[in-house]
């Protein structure tokens, strides 16, 4: 166990610059999950833990040891590969040793470790077959088993689930939560999947284009975020965005109603703000009442998903649990005015 | 449909027609060197397409003794398997490091010996030669082992390139993080997937050992190699052909039973560089 942190450090291949001065700590026994787009420079960021890409810029620290020129085997790290990177020729059972036995681990220890990480991961019914012989869910907790067996100071997950259904992902996730919980290692884990960020983080560090965008609890992202671009790609439906101008009383206009000032801050009227409200918060009895045409409905058995247009032009998404509009009626979408969030021009939150 | 899959069937055997005739062709030659190492010289002179009436094994056993077709062929053996151990360690090493590592001059290297590809033996033999003579290696098998890597190693180099090319890089990098050292990748890795790569490899480059002429008989003047010593055979006893036909048969056996041991792995594997080139 140990904690792991990234100061000031930045990436480029060639001359471009992928991750930009990134400084960040990652707490001992931390499950901490970095998410974003494609392209957002996550992965690079962890093979840089890893020690599988050279830092350009900056240092990395590993329990206040700093690696950052250090071997990937040195540096106290496993790593769980989104291909799962088993070597289809070995056995289960080799697949789990080999970083043993390259280190020349005495037989007994090796036996042992690897019987004790098949029992964590119900494998022990699996190690003489070959990889092939093995489902993709089997194969994945393969490679977990891998690295646990090396006792690593911090687990590193590169998108790990993204190659598996839909039904074993959402299983998957459990498991290594209750992993994480059992084991208690520092565990870093990249994925572009906001809900498995939500589920499983204690910390979330969003990224976009190489920049940390916001780090704090999934909770806090989501009712609290720094800026648009988290506030939009934390949450599933996205959040509504709508334009809204500050007005000479110092009210709100946006989709057709107005709004007060939700924050402290005294706006100059005439500037044109962001307004954000989350879908789920569209489905109250009272508050304001955005009057929407009703476009199509999902329907997802326990909930659905409204899609309407505003007098505006504005299309938003609400979510409706009781009461459900069908497509072509008018409907009142209510929310409360605590749920809203401004943002400035440039996407800043203004609270 | 019958009539499509009739009409299909008519085009096929049209077609397995000039298919028959190259395979006739190709297998004529092998019929005509066997059938007349079992004649006698007497027998042949009579009749030299017919099959052989009282067959005999008295060429073979003189090609093998008088002809030292025995200690050519143990020359032959011992630079084929000299040479191919050494290009497919040198190959499969080179082609990881290519394929996998990153180091300054990486493409650069891989263009350089590619090219090498281009040039033809005959085009480098008089340097060849005198760096042949100057090192001493003139009829030694090491120099001819040596030269057989020197020569059949781009392409070897080449094929292994492109296979590991194709196999996915986080199984290294989970390897390194895992703490094998590069050897032990090698080793424990890249040698194991590679080899159904490097068993054709080994295949091919025992047919182009085995079969070569030219650059055996200018490393090996004195102490022959086997396809040296059935060209001399040829100049020595033009008049009995059916000893320099048992002189074939030898010389063709190991290739001939090796090709119908690894038949589909030498023609797979061919497509191995092909398609991942």
């Amino acid at each position: 166990m140990a904690r792991v942190e990234l100061q000031h450090v930045s990436k480029s291949f060639g001359s471009t610059e992928v991750v930009h001065d990134v400084s960040l700590s990652i707490e001992e026994g931390e499950f901490a999950v970095f998410v974003g787009p494609s392209g957002c420079g996550k992965s690079t960021l962890l093979r840089m833990i890893a020690g599988l890409e050279e830092t350009s810029e900056g240092d990395v620290l590993i329990g206040d040891r700093n690696v950052t020129d250090d071997e990937p085997a040195d540096r106290g790290v496993a790593m769980v590969f989104q291909s799962y990177a088993l070597y289809p020729h070995m056995s289960v059972a080799d697949n789990m040793s080999f970083g043993l036995r390259m280190t020349h681990r005495p037989k007994p220890e090796i036996a042992e470790k690897v019987a004790k990480a098949a029992k964590i991961l119900r494998l022990e019914d699996y190690l003489q077959r070959k990889p092939a012989q093995l489902s993709g869910g089997q194969r994945q907790r393969v490679a977990i088993g891998r690295a646990i067996v090396r006792d690593p100071q911090v687990f590193l997950f590169d998108e790990p689930l993204s190659n598996l259904d839909a039904e074993l992902r959402v299983q998957m996730r459990v498991e290594l939560s209750k992993l994480h919980k059992m084991l208690g290692n520092t565990m870093i884990y990249v994925t572009h999947d906001q809900t498995e960020a939500l589920t499983m983080a204690d910390r979330i560090v969003v990224l976009r284009g190489g920049h940390v965008e916001q780090v704090g609890a999934p909770i806090d992202l989501y009712q609290d975020p720094d800026n648009a671009f988290v506030a939009g790609f934390i949450g599933s439906p996205r959040m509504n965005f709508l334009t809204a101008t500050v007005q000479p009383g110092g009210k709100l206009a946006a989709g057709g109603i107005e709004v007060d000032n939700p924050t402290r801050v005294a706006l100059e009227p005439g500037r044109v703000l962001q307004l954000g409200v989350r879908p789920e918060h569209l489905d109250e009895s009272n508050g304001y009442g955005l009057d929407a045409s009703v476009e199509f409905v999902e329907m997802l058995g326990s909930t659905s998903y409204v899609h309407a247009t505003l007098p505006t032009g504005e299309t938003v998404i609400a979510e409706r649990r009781a009461v459900q509009p069908r497509s072509g009626e008018r409907a009142t979408l209510r929310f409360a005015p605590t749920s809203v969030r401004l943002f400035a021009e440039d996407g800043a939150r203004i609270r | 449909m019958a009539g499509a899959g009739k009409r299909q069937r008519l085009a096929l055997r049209i077609a397995a027609i000039p298919m028959a005739l190259l395979g006739v062709s190709c297998l004529y030659p092998i019929f005509f060197a066997v059938n007349n190492s079992l004649k006698t010289r007497h027998d042949y002179l009579l009749d030299r397409f017919g099959l052989v009436v009282n067959p005999t094994l008295d060429n073979f056993v003189q090609a093998w003794t008088r002809s030292h077709l025995d200690q050519y062929f143990l020359n032959s053996v011992i630079a084929t398997i000299g040479a191919v151990i050494l290009l497919t360690v040198v190959s499969s090493l080179a082609g990881f490091a290519l394929a996998a590592l990153r180091f300054p001059y990486r493409r650069f290297l891989f263009v350089v010996i590619l090219s090498s590809l281009m040039i033809p033996v005959q085009v480098v033999l008089v340097p060849y030669m005198r760096t042949m003579v100057a090192l001493s290696l003139i009829n030694t098998h090491v120099g001819l082992i040596l030269s057989y890597t020197a020569f059949f190693l781009p392409f070897s180099v080449y094929m292994m390139t492109s296979f590991y090319s194709g196999l996915p890089r986080e199984l290294i990098e989970a390897a390194k993080i895992d703490g094998a050292k590069l050897l032990q990748v090698w080793w424990h890795v890249m040698v194991p997937l590679g080899m159904p790569a490097l068993v054709t490899l080994g295949i091919i480059n025992t047919l182009n050992c085995w079969n070569d002429v030219l650059i055996a008989l200018l490393t090996m003047q004195k102490n022959r190699t086997l396809m040296v010593g059935i060209s001399a055979l040829k100049g020595e006893f033009s008049d009995q052909i059916p000893l320099f036909t048992a002189g074939i048969v030898i010389a063709a056996a190991p290739i001939v039973i090796l090709y119908v041991i690894f038949q589909r792995r030498i023609v797979s594997g061919i497509a191995v560089g092909a398609v991942k080139g």
